[in-house]
């Protein structure tokens, strides 16, 4: 299932892809597959990414 | 084939010295082989189809060296194997996006590749011209190079289409 608040709080910072990936440590294609569903993060990467958007795991990742 | 002392000690320090050139690499942060959690994952699932082609790679070879004799040196019959696993490996991890790590570029990739494939291959085709490759029906060690040449240029191949498609990709 596509993360759409991901991509909508990434695009709200005006942050692309790349940046995003380079701020959490990760590859640009990583963070791709997150937003497209194709990769489940660990709770490790879900919170650098929470901690790079200032947002919370509710608001990313809770369904 | 019988080698001399010198000949075997040579090729003991030429693989000492690129051992050392490539840990040297590394200690100096030149080469940097760092993945992140989703690359690791993929590479581990690319690992294990890499290591079943080589034990079937293997048993074809051991069956095949019993059913029609010796057709190959046991060393071109090794790399045969390790050809087919590394570009199953090499393939895997390319489709996977997790064959570069954080820090390489495409491009860089992409030229070394390059690179090695023509070096082998050049030498390759000069072996077969020699005449070096093929001995009483039996393939060589001359033919080392080749393979190493098209593995590397499939490795290449593999890479700048799945370079093509994702960028394709992303463009729509």
């Amino acid at each position: 299932m596509k993360n759409l608040r991901l991509k909508s709080a990434r695009a709200a910072l005006d942050m692309s892809q790349q940046q995003l990936a380079d701020a959490v440590g990760v590859s640009r294609q990583t963070i791709n597959a997150i937003e497209k569903g194709d990769y489940n993060p660990t709770i490790k990467l879900c919170l650098a990414i929470c901690k790079a958007l200032n947002k919370t795991l509710d608001e990313l990742f809770w369904e | 084939m019988e080698h001399s002392l010198g000949y075997i000690f040579g090729l003991l320090v030429g693989i000492l010295v690129g051992v050392g050139i490539v840990a040297l690499l590394f200690k100096l942060k030149v080469m940097d082989l760092t993945f992140d959690e989703r690359q690791e994952r993929a590479r581990g699932q690319a690992y294990k189809y890499g290591f079943w082609t080589l034990l079937t790679c293997l048993l074809l070879y051991g069956f095949s060296d019993q059913i029609f004799g010796r057709w190959c040196d046991v060393l071109v019959g090794a790399i045969l194997c390790i050809a087919a696993a590394l570009m199953v490996f090499a393939s895997v991890c390319i489709v996977k996006d997790a064959y570069l790590s954080l820090k390489e570029k495409p491009r860089t990739v992409m030229t070394l590749l390059a690179v090695v494939s023509a070096l082998n291959l050049a030498i390759g085709v000069m072996n077969w011209k020699g005449g070096r490759v093929v001995q009483d029906g039996v393939l060589t060690y001359a033919a080392v190079n080749g393979i190493c040449g098209v593995i590397t240029l499939t490795i290449l191949v593999v890479y700048v289409v799945n370079y093509l498609l994702a960028k394709r990709e992303a463009g729509e």
